[in-house]
């Protein structure tokens, strides 16, 4: 209807224009004519408008009228899909998700099959397809909003693959979603079979979201630091803060800067941190509910603590021996509760490692017999130690005062342009191996190795670079070059994450026991061994029976603490969270999520046929209006 | 460039007409108006009782002879006359092409008034007006005077918008006198302006005459089809279907004029519609006496 308009307006304008002097006696008179004129403009609109709409339609009926009719009468084998991933718990969008499958169910033609699903199975039972519609609208009823998400393009591929057996020809999977972009890999997630209604309200959502909580153990309190996110383009103002461990609350108001996040300290002092506990992070509702709040599980002995000995540190961290290293670890550790501490040489010397679980000696020069003694202690105690050589690093001392530690004894410097390759025993997965060829070592130490070593990796002169030696209850890892950059370029590649990461994921090495999980990861349950009598209790006060055979416990599905308990005794808890990925309701693309595919052939086949007749319909206009300008004028 | 001004021909054939004031003027040199001032004229006006001061030879002795009491006669002057021109310099008097502009016939009208004037023994002024510029030459007789008055012609820009209250004013100080006043201008202001700038001059007991400068676009409009038309002071829009405004504007325009005439009339002004397609000398001599 734009084209009358604009046509109408073309033809307004398309007046000579003149100066004049005498213009105030056009104005006032024009004044007495314009109501007659407006009259007169509108009824020349209104016609041109006519005309265009009645040529449109003559010429592209049969286009029209078959777009519709497809739509309408072919039996279908529909399987609609309700995001139930906690995103779609922002306002009413779940409910109205399943209005409108309601409504689907009532316009499908006759013959038409359906099942109904939710994106998230979690524990719903998926109904069969069926014809019988009283069934279906039970079934859509019956899916529940997850605190978890998918991989979508996945589970719509299985869905698809499921209806291949339905009776009849065409079959559609329908989604009812917001668009979130979480769980969606690929942003164009069109496909022929697929069909996707946007139940969403517009574009923006703005939601906040507790998204991380870390804690910090300090002599007799804990220090709580919650990282709340703002995921919308205003600021959040005075957002009431809630953090809470036993009985003890801490309150804070915080302001968060669009699209950024704060981080919010609340210490509880005179606390005794053996004591295990737990507690939560809270902050006032919005539209989703879900994020705000985030549970923590507070046990001091079970945290993992990682040391690392800085045997040559800067002022500019950057140029420190364990940079490379320390983010490593920040990385690793983002996953798992884990606490590291950096040191260097001297603070070290009379250290007592009995609470630590790794220790990192990075370019350590000076070594004490009394070190030595407690290091080789804290091996056999089940601790693991990560040596990496540099120039500090004394053969000698390291020779005589570790030699019990050592994996190998070191012979002499080298200098090459070495790459790396594994070894026959490597322990790392394929995904590692193929990519140690990335790796350049200008400057190592010759080791001789032990025989009850193995080398995990080694250069391409077949040097060690990286052994192994298995030493009481613990490991010790040596590395024949820096953990910096001066030596080689290990710290740089996409090697490096990998391998500190399977250092510090080893079974054999004392590992925290991680009492956090996300909603539907499954949780490992200690005291499970045979012992039937072990019940999971929900934050429901729901009783859960955990799997014997697994010793494994999945029905995570809500977030809150989990506590674990044998003969109504409380063995420990866990915390289960929401993803905080799920939290940034951005969407995925517009012009991906506009129409599916065949949806969008037709339209635009239609639509192109329409655009030609408009255009005709234009071009006639002008032509005739022309015409009746010459005869009249 | 001067003589393009000045309509020679038109100059000569009015040569023998003269342009006067309608009612008395106090003037200082001899010439053909009639003076306030008394007593050197052969036309005998009055008597008046003697009293000191007055000239003994203006004492009738035959009036003494009949009465026994001393009359002194008294005698209607004829005296030059001072003349202030005031031309309308505004943006909306540069209409029209060539000779048919607005501005240039009023330069025209202007130049050729002045020179006659000036040949008849009066003195002539000029003030070029718009609302925001007023050039002012002050009154001088002599034929010669013509060349200042061409040449500030000559350099004279039509711009800014019309403004007639504030150069009628400023003119009126400098004309303390008596004079006789001609505004040419197209007069497109507010008639309200235009009757209360002609009051002032009318209530300092000053002569008017006005020329209506028009282009007969302005009278007729004769255009035709759609038309976008910018004023030209204002730069305000209009878009018009011409044939059908034709009517209703010539109507309003005629009104306007017949007010003006209205006005003028009701303040013993001389009023004169001068369009542009009209000689000068049909203009000129609506003000001439022959």
């Amino acid at each position: 209807m734009a084209l009358p308009v604009i046509a109408h307006l073309i033809s307004r304008k398309s007046s000579l224009k003149k100066s004049f002097p005498a213009v105030k006696f056009l104005i006032s008179t024009q004044g007495q004519l314009a109501s007659r004129s407006r009259i007169k403009d509108l009824v020349l609109l209104l016609l041109r408008a006519l005309i265009l709409v009645l040529i449109v339609l003559i010429f592209a009926k049969p286009a029209v009228f078959s777009f519709s009719q497809k739509m309408d009468k072919t039996p279908v084998s529909v399987a609609i899909v309700i995001d139930n991933s906690f995103s779609m718990g922002y306002e009413d969008n779940f409910k109205r998700a399943q209005d409108k499958a309601q409504d689907m169910i009532g316009s499908l033609p006759d013959g038409s099959f359906a099942f109904i699903t939710a994106l998230i199975p979690d524990n719903y039972n998926e109904s069969h397809l069926l014809e019988n519609t009283r069934l279906l609208r039970k079934s859509i009823n019956e899916i529940e909003l997850s605190f978890s998400f998918t991989d979508n393009e996945e589970r719509l591929q299985d869905i698809f693959s499921y209806l291949q057996n339905a009776p009849t020809e065409k079959k559609i999977v329908a989604l009812i979603t917001d668009f979130q972009k979480n769980g969606w890999s690929n942003e164009d997630v069109r496909k022929p079979w697929l069909e996707l209604i946007d139940i969403s309200n517009g574009t923006n959502s703005p939601n906040h979201a507790v998204s991380g909580i870390d804690l910090n153990y300090i002599n007799d309190s804990i220090r709580v630091v919650s990282r709340v996110s703002n995921f919308s383009n205003d600021i959040v103002a005075e957002l009431l803060t809630t953090t809470q461990l036993g009985k003890q609350e801490i309150r804070e108001f915080i302001d968060i800067d669009p699209q950024n996040s704060n981080a919010l300290e609340a210490s509880f002092t005179n606390y005794d941190i053996l004591l295990p506990g737990s507690g939560s992070v809270q902050t006032t509702h919005d539209k989703l509910k879900a994020d705000d709040v985030r549970y923590f599980i507070s046990n001091y002995k079970e945290e993992s603590r990682i040391l690392i000995v800085d045997g040559d540190p800067r002022e500019d961290s950057r140029l420190s021996e364990t940079y490379y290293l320390a983010r490593a670890l920040e990385t690793i550790s983002e996953n798992a509760a884990t606490n590291i501490t950096i040191l260097d040489n001297n603070s070290i010397l009379n250290k007592d490692l009995s609470d630590y679980q790794l220790v990192y000696l990075a370019n350590v020069g000076e070594i004490t017999p009394s070190f030595a003694k407690e290091l080789e202690k804290f091996v056999n105690d089940g601790g693991t130690v990560v040596i990496f050589l540099g120039n500090r690093v004394s053969m000698g001392s390291y020779n005589a005062l570790l030699k019990n530690i050592l994996p190998g004894e070191l012979l002499s410097l080298k200098e090459d342009n070495l790459s790396l390759i594994p070894s026959s025993t490597s322990i790392f997965p394929k995904d590692i191996t193929d990519r140690t060829d990335q790796i350049r070592v200008e400057k190592l130490f010759n080791i001789s190795i032990h025989p009850e070593s193995e080398v995990l990796f080694k250069t391409t002169d077949d040097s060690p670079f990286l052994i192994k030696k298995e030493l009481g209850k613990g490991n010790v890892f040596m590395f024949s070059s820096t953990a910096d950059t001066s030596w080689n370029n290990f710290s740089i590649t996409p090697v490096f994450l990998p391998v500190i990461k399977m250092i510090h994921d080893l079974p054999n090495i004392k590992k925290n026991k991680s009492r956090h999980y996300f909603v539907g990861e499954p949780v490992k349950i200690e005291t499970i061994e045979e012992n039937d009598s072990t019940v999971i209790v929900d934050p429901r006060g729901k009783e859960l029976k955990v799997n014997i055979e697994s010793g494994e416990f999945q029905n995570t599905w809500l977030p809150g603490i989990y506590r674990v308990e044998t003969d109504s005794k409380l063995n420990y808890s866990f915390a289960v969270n929401v993803d905080p990925r799920e939290s940034n309701l951005e969407k995925i693309s517009i012009p991906s999520i506009e129409s599916s595919p065949e949806q969008t052939r037709d339209l635009v086949k239609v639509f192109k046929e329409i655009w030609r007749y408009f255009l005709w319909g234009v071009i006639a206009l002008f032509v005739s209006e022309a015409a009746f300008r010459g005869i009249f004028s | 460039m001067s003589n393009e001004i000045l309509d020679i021909e038109t100059a000569v054939r009015l040569k023998g007409f003269n342009f006067r004031a309608s009612s008395k003027v106090s003037g200082y040199k001899s010439g053909i108006h009639k003076s306030y001032y008394n007593g050197i004229s052969p036309d005998f006006l009055d008597h008046k009782e003697y009293s000191r001061g007055d000239e003994l030879k203006q004492i009738d002795w035959r009036l003494y002879g009949r009465h026994d009491r001393l009359y002194v006669k008294k005698f209607e002057d004829e005296v030059n006359m001072r003349w202030c021109i005031l031309i309308d310099k505004s943006a909306s008097m540069d209409y029209g092409d060539g000779e048919y502009n607005k501005f240039e016939y009023a330069k025209k009208l202007c130049a050729t008034l002045a020179y006659l004037l000036l040949k008849q023994g009066d003195s002539v002024g000029l003030v070029a007006f718009s609302e925001d510029d007023i050039e002012l030459i002050p009154p001088r007789a002599g034929s010669h005077f013509i060349t200042p008055i061409l040449d500030k012609l000559e350099t004279l820009k039509p711009s800014g918008s019309t403004g007639l209250k504030d150069p009628v004013l400023k003119a009126l100080e400098t004309y303390r006198s008596d004079a006789s006043f001609v505004i040419m201008s197209d007069f497109l202001i507010d008639s309200k302006t235009i009757e209360q700038s002609i009051k002032l001059i009318r209530n300092s007991r000053k002569e008017i005459s006005l020329f209506q400068v028009l282009h007969p676009d302005e009278t007729e409009f004769n255009f035709s089809g759609s038309i976008e038309f910018e004023d030209l002071e204002t730069s305000e829009k209009v878009i018009v279907d011409t044939g059908s405004l034709r009517h209703i504007y010539r109507k309003r325009v005629m009104e306007f004029i017949d007010k003006l005439k209205h006005i003028c009339h009701e303040n013993e002004t001389r009023y004169v519609l001068s369009p542009t397609n009209q000689t000068i000398e049909k203009s000129l001599i609506q003000i001439a006496n022959k």
